[in-house]
């Protein structure tokens, strides 16, 4: 092997560990993230205000899915007051990391 | 004694109105079974889908499944998949879908007991 497809074999194994440590969410951070979520979604039978209807329960909710729903507030493709405010504030990890933890939270 | 008859009616329309709203709500499981079947292919025939960019259904409030269906339906919320499927829905297969997810065996649960300091 040469040492040009060596480098480049590096490089992209490097990528790759990096990618692959970046897709999976950090279970414990997003535990302290989800404090906030609490307020709303940790009480049973929390009703939404105009229009009313019970909030979610995202406790076991699928990973992919909650990436999605927050990155859709946060872009605006997904409109809720209170929840297009909350995912302003959360970076692409911090989303990352309230998936894994959410998701984790799935009843066997 | 004009006011009081005014407020009486006004009262009885209130109460048909909220009435009507909650019939509307009940929702029939077993029927919902039935047209719940396009649902399974991604939600799973338990309401917990397998590929993680589905949400799971099994267990989730009714109504929040029925504001959903309606968000879809009204184009409130955006997703041109759910929005083909609840094309062809009526405010009652709403009604009977939502109360058929609802009360399948679930994995979800709200945020009570799942923060940092609960146990």
């Amino acid at each position: 092997m040469t040492r040009l497809q060596l480098l480049g074999l590096a490089v992209a194994t490097t990528l790759f560990a990096a990618t692959s440590a970046h897709a999976e969410g950090d279970k414990a951070a997003g535990r302290k993230l989800v404090y906030t979520c609490a307020g709303c979604h940790g009480v049973p039978g929390y009703t939404n205000a105009y229009p009313q209807y019970p909030v979610p329960k995202i406790a076991g909710q699928n990973e992919q899915y909650i990436v999605n729903a927050l990155h859709g507030y946060k872009s605006g493709d997904r409109v809720h007051p209170t929840m297009d405010a909350q995912a302003e504030s959360l970076s692409d990890t911090d989303i990352q990391n309230i998936a894994a933890y959410l998701s984790s939270l799935a009843s066997k | 004694m004009k006011h009081a008859r005014i407020l009486l009616s006004f009262g009885a329309v209130l109460a048909f109105a909220s009435t009507s709203l909650l019939a509307a709500d009940a929702g029939n499981a077993a029927n919902g079974k039935e047209k719940a079947a396009t649902c399974f292919a991604c939600h799973g025939t338990d309401g917990n889908a397998v590929d993680p960019q589905y949400p799971r259904l099994a267990g989730q409030y009714q109504l929040y499944l029925s504001h959903v269906l309606h968000e879809y339906k009204s184009g409130q919320r955006n997703n041109p998949i759910m929005k083909g499927m609840v094309s062809t829905l009526s405010d009652q297969d709403i009604a009977d879908v939502s109360a058929y997810f609802a009360g399948l065996p679930t994995k979800l649960d709200t945020l009570k007991g799942h923060l940092q300091g609960d146990n």
